[in-house]
């Protein structure tokens, strides 16, 4: 193992980091120092917010694009359905730190090692979503484009995966606001991010600097969540209507 | 334009041959499992053929790319199958838009379409299938199969999954549109009354093969075989006053009095023509035309005669003579 985790704070108790002049709340260690948060913003914390974005949308679309490749192939070739469907529930039951340690051997400590982690724990939800969603198709509605002369390419693209779109963006909720917090985990290999200031928090024992990173981890996955809601009622307008299937 | 069927395929359909001429409605029709799907989806491919040949116009089917062949052929079925997230105009400009239409055109055609079926050519352009009824979905499925002005049109039960009344409105809409733009239709159906309503020419099947090919009244008149007659059912007679109407009948001349208390139309079927005389207690009844100025009447034995077998109708007329009152 190369690397070690120090939870405890350091002996002679929590080290105050020294940001300029310490306020007295920071002094006394507080539980939030609102004057510290906003002071320190651009400096600290908006950096890490922006890594954090990079690292949650870098691992979904990646993880969106294997498993949407995959789901297409089993939608198709009906026998790969299983073995990657059990592949990806497998990676998912590692638990995320002896993930990370394990990938650490192979990778190295870096933000590519952490991707490949967080990128695994969304192929499960991913891939299981978009072939539901696929497979939810009405048979009728394919019939139909099969009579009307689209080719089988055109079904997919422009039937198929339409109305798997729903579907496809309930999973990629549950997998972005999983990744956001998965990936204050991964601050543990090297990642960066929100999780890295709860990590230096947790070893000096600064509050202020807990409390901040922990709430916008937070309220980043709320944001993310509600901004894809909204991308989802404006890709499909039409799936407030239900449609009667005989 | 001739279609020719010796479609063969395991003993689902087997040594099937007919022709239908261009502009007709041909209902093939049987009990479940007679093939009268499996014949139709044969037709564009859906199912392949396994023997024998379909002809379009002298061309063989299995000549044409599938997907060249299904975009000349419109097909509307009982599941409707319109794209939930599509508006009703994509709906309709489906295989326009696959054959390279103009956004302009095809919205024209769309709102075109949409008048000719019933519905609002403006206002529902933009909206979902979801937002409509059974009924109006099926609409919007009979103008998305006619968008490329296809010249033949299959369609497997449109109307079997939509309520009796909506139904009833739907053929009778379908009818007066057919002789607008006179396609050549293959109709299936698993319903006598329907098919009596709307085919030019019935193809009953049993067990995959052809048991009669003929018009309605001819099928009323004289069944094939036993199969037939029970098929058509019991009350034949009556069913065959639905497919006449009072232009098949030479008219006695116009009455005054009773008779002219309520009057007829040329196309008003011998059926409702039959049940104005119950009703009113009459035994002859004035045709108006369209202004409703009377042309001549209807008598009631003049109706039973049409539908009696040839030797009857001979010996019928002395026997009727004094029946009107």
């Amino acid at each position: 193992m190369t690397v070690a985790l120090h939870l405890a704070p350091a002996a002679g108790g929590p080290v105050i980091p020294n940001f300029g002049g310490a306020s007295n709340c920071v002094v006394q260690n507080h539980q939030f120092c609102m004057s510290w948060f906003t002071h320190n913003f651009n400096s600290v914390f908006k950096p890490a917010l922006i890594q954090h974005i990079e690292l949650t949308a870098i691992a979904v679309g990646c993880g969106m694009a294997i498993a949407f490749a995959a789901a297409i192939f089993a939608y198709k070739q009906s026998w790969f359905g299983t073995p990657f469907s059990l592949l990806s529930a497998f990676l998912y039951t590692i638990p995320s730190l002896a993930l990370f340690e394990l990938l650490v051997q192979v990778t190295g400590i870096n933000r590519f090692t952490a991707e490949i982690g967080l990128v695994s724990y969304t192929l499960l939800i991913l891939f299981r979503n978009t072939l539901t969603g696929l497979q939810g198709v009405p048979p009728a509605v394919i019939e139909a484009s099969r009579a009307m002369g689209y080719t089988p390419r055109q079904t997919l693209f422009r039937v198929e995966i339409p109305l798997a779109t729903p579907a496809i963006m309930a999973g990629v909720r549950i997998a972005t606001v999983t990744t956001i917090s998965l990936a204050t985990v991964a601050a543990y290999i090297g990642a960066g991010g929100l999780g890295k200031l709860i990590f230096d928090a947790i070893q000096s024992g600064f509050k202020t600097e807990f409390v901040a990173a922990g709430a916008m981890a937070i309220a980043l996955a709320i944001i993310a969540d509600i901004l894809l809601v909204l991308i989802q009622r404006a890709i499909t307008p039409w799936s407030r209507h239900r449609v009667q299937t005989f | 334009m001739v279609k020719r069927y010796p479609g063969r395929d395991r003993p689902a359909v087997e040594g099937l041959s007919f022709a239908v001429a261009p502009g007709e409605i041909c209902v093939l029709i049987g009990p479940s499992g007679c093939g009268k799907t499996t014949a139709l989806k044969m037709v564009n491919r859906l199912i392949s053929i396994s023997d024998g040949d379909i002809t379009i116009d002298g061309q063989n089917v299995r000549s044409l790319g599938l997907t060249q062949l299904r975009r000349g052929i419109g097909y509307v079925f009982q599941q409707i199958g319109l794209f939930p997230h599509m508006s009703v105009e994509h709906n309709i400009g489906s295989v326009p838009r696959l054959l390279g239409w103009s956004k302009t055109r095809i919205r024209e055609r769309a709102s075109e379409l949409l008048e000719l079926v019933g519905l609002d050519p403006v206002g529902d352009l933009k909206r979902y299938p979801g937002e409509f009824s059974g009924g109006q979905q099926q609409r919007i499925g009979v103008a998305r199969a006619m968008a490329a002005d296809p010249q033949i049109m299959l369609m497997d039960e449109p109307f079997g999954a939509i309520d009796p009344i909506a139904r009833d409105r739907l053929q009778n809409d379908f009818l007066r549109l057919h002789r607008q733009v006179r396609k050549t239709v293959i109709f299936v159906t698993h319903d006598i009354d329907e098919a009596l309503k709307m085919g030019d020419k019935i193809a009953i099947m049993r067990d995959g093969q052809l048991v009669q090919l003929a018009t309605a009244d001819e099928l009323l008149a004289a069944p094939a075989d036993e199969f037939v007659a029970r098929f058509v059912g019991e009350d034949r007679g009556l069913k065959r006053l639905r497919v006449r109407s009072v232009r098949d009948l030479e008219l006695d001349p116009a009455v005054s009095g009773d008779a002219a208390v309520t009057s007829l139309m040329t196309d008003t079927s011998l059926h409702t023509a039959l049940s104005s005389m119950l009703a009113e207690g009459l035994t002859q009844i004035n045709v108006v035309d369209e202004d409703g100025r009377p042309i001549g009447s209807v008598r009631f034995d003049a109706i039973a005669r049409l539908v009696a077998p040839p030797e009857t109708a001979a010996a019928a007329p002395a026997a009727a003579e004094s029946s009107s009152r």
